[in-house]
């Protein structure tokens, strides 16, 4: 538990001295604003440029579409953000040394791991929040029509703070055992990406992680029942992640 | 306090500890002495908790350490050769930090904490970002966190290496009044008269093997070898080669127009010294006997390591 308190405490000072929360804010949130406001502003801007049947296709845009739009671009765009943001979460620590002073001293990995975790897995499902409330609040204001409500932006965001707290868990596992961040941050940004692939195979897609995505843009639905099985896998994923990491960290070289 | 059996420590096909054994008595200081890449901070780091072991039995305070790790580690401080710390924090919140690990209350770790600044001398610096600390700063302040909660048994990893000579003779200072507080203490260096100032016992370490562990005083009565220092008025060159051949000298260190011979029978060699000096043909300006130093004790043994 001191090694938890201590740890929580040095992660929140560490993302505010080196500007984590800011890089992930951005990363997270500012698609909240910019999203709705480049599809307003789209085609006025192309209007000069494409032909008037063409740019009608842009002016087309209603709440559902942006909101789903913004849902695409956090993925494809905040992905990439909190990947290279949290790459390093473990392997900086031991690649640079940092630990040799807290192990010396008796600080239990599993503290060490789990304040590391709770801490970004809470920052992201704050930010992500204020993202989908963020952008509820701008297509409301600007666009007319569509039946996205308070409700389904509560549950998209929901189901996309389990994706990436699953993916946070991932990236936690890979930084404790790649030495280099890089690796690890890449990995997670390729598996990411590929596993969407399995939302083409109706069969099986509701087993894969990227099915929680899928979900969070169906608009139709507060609730749908084929979620259920990929919310248990992914919290025993994370369970065992997690799991991993402090066994890791456990037999780890940190000198 | 420490006892260390048949220890080994592979990296890959490099043995960097070849079954070492040692005991380390309680209250005493211990120096472990070797050259670079002797094993002195593979073993540390081994005693500390850092590095796992591939062979052998530790024990401290008789509990056997890999049963007992996470209690034995809270005894212990650890001063690392190169301390890593939090750049972004300063001494006081990285004080603290370490002060939560071990478990200190926040009001008794803070003012314990300003104590701590202000023994290694880092006070005034202490609200300033460890980034922009020096190395001897950093030094001072990882002494500093290894004696964090006074812990029962220290390891300095070569304590002074970063320290200019006010902070080296000060760090001296602060082991021997650590001594008189009944700490253990745990002293890799390679600053052979540091060692031989405040240490009680001496391992010799090399190529990952124990050449000798004893007590100071036991080891200049054992290992005790007169030393003939002899000044030429012109540097002799290659001519003191052939003394070389001579089988009652174990070595010759030559330095400018002095060479020192250090010979196996004392007795032989007073008879026998001035008769081969004088086949050099050069003028002797000085001649005379001297008693060995820890130095001296420690390069013979490093090589006959050699030899072997």
């Amino acid at each position: 538990m001191n090694s938890f308190k201590a740890y929580f405490k040095k992660e929140i000072l560490e993302s505010v001295r080196t500007n984590k929360y800011l890089i992930l804010f951005v990363g997270i949130v500012f698609w909240a604003l910019l999203d709705p406001l480049m599809l307003k502003l789209m085609p006025l801007l192309l209007s000069n440029y494409l032909p008037a049947d063409m740019s009608a296709l842009f002016s087309d845009f209603t709440r559902d579409t942006a909101f789903q739009s913004f849902l695409k671009d956090l993925f494809q765009i905040g992905t990439i953000f909190i990947a290279f943001t949290l790459m390093g979460l473990i392997s900086n620590e031991v690649y640079h040394k940092r630990l040799v002073f807290p192990y010396s001293r008796g600080a239990e990995p599993a503290g060490i791991v789990l304040a590391k975790y709770i801490h970004y897995a809470l920052i992201l499902s704050v930010f992500i929040l204020i993202a989908f409330l963020t952008n509820y609040f701008y297509i409301n204001h600007l666009f007319e029509g569509g039946i996205v409500s308070i409700v389904i932006v509560l549950k998209s965001s929901l189901l996309y703070i389990i994706y990436y707290c699953l993916l946070l868990s991932i990236l936690l596992f890979f930084s404790s055992v790649f030495k280099r961040s890089l690796v690890s941050g890449i990995t997670v940004l390729v598996l990411s990406y590929s596993l969407s692939i399995f939302n083409q195979f109706k069969s099986i897609r509701t087993y894969f992680p990227n099915y929680l995505l899928l979900e969070a843009t169906d608009i139709r639905y507060i609730f749908d029942k084929s979620v259920i099985p990929i919310i248990i896998i992914s919290f025993c994923i994370i369970i065992i992640l997690v799991f991993f990491s402090i066994l890791r960290m456990r037999k780890i070289d940190v000198a | 306090m420490i006892e260390v059996i048949g220890l080994k420590k592979n990296y890959g096909r490099l043995e960097a500890l070849k079954s070492i054994s040692f005991k380390v008595d309680s209250g005493t200081v211990f120096g472990f002495i070797g050259r670079n890449g002797a094993g002195k901070t593979t073993t540390m780091n081994i005693l500390t908790g850092l590095i796992r072991f591939n062979q052998g039995k530790i024990f401290i305070k008789g509990m056997d350490f890999l049963k007992h790790k996470y209690k034995l580690v809270k005894l212990m401080g650890y001063l690392p050769e190169t301390p890593a710390f939090y750049n972004y924090m300063n001494a006081y919140q990285y004080l603290n930090f370490i002060g939560e690990i071990i478990g200190c209350n926040s009001g008794k770790s803070g003012s314990y904490t300003a104590k701590l600044l202000e023994m290694v001398k880092l006070k005034k610096q202490g609200k300033r970002r460890i980034g922009g600390y020096s190395k001897g700063m950093k030094q001072r302040l990882a002494l500093a966190a290894a004696f964090m909660n006074k812990p029962e048994i220290l390891f300095l990893d070569e304590p002074a290496s970063a320290l200019d000579p006010e902070g080296r003779v000060e760090m001296l200072e602060l082991i021997k009044e650590l001594k008189d507080e009944k700490i253990t203490i745990f002293i890799s260096t390679h600053i052979l008269n540091d060692a031989e100032r405040v240490c009680d016992k001496i391992c010799i370490i090399d190529e990952g093997r124990i050449l000798l562990t004893e007590n100071l005083s036991q080891l200049y009565k054992t290992y005790i070898q007169p030393i003939f220092d002899i000044e030429f008025e012109q540097d002799p060159g290659d001519k003191i080669n052939f003394l070389k051949k001579l089988g009652w000298i174990e070595n010759i260190k030559q330095k400018d127009k002095m060479i020192s011979l250090y010979v196996k029978d004392i007795d032989f060699a007073r008879k026998e010294i001035l008769k081969e000096i004088s086949k050099l043909g050069a003028v002797i300006s000085s001649y005379r006997i001297r008693k060995s130093t820890l130095e001296d004790i420690f390069i013979r043994m490093v090589s006959k390591n050699e030899l072997v």
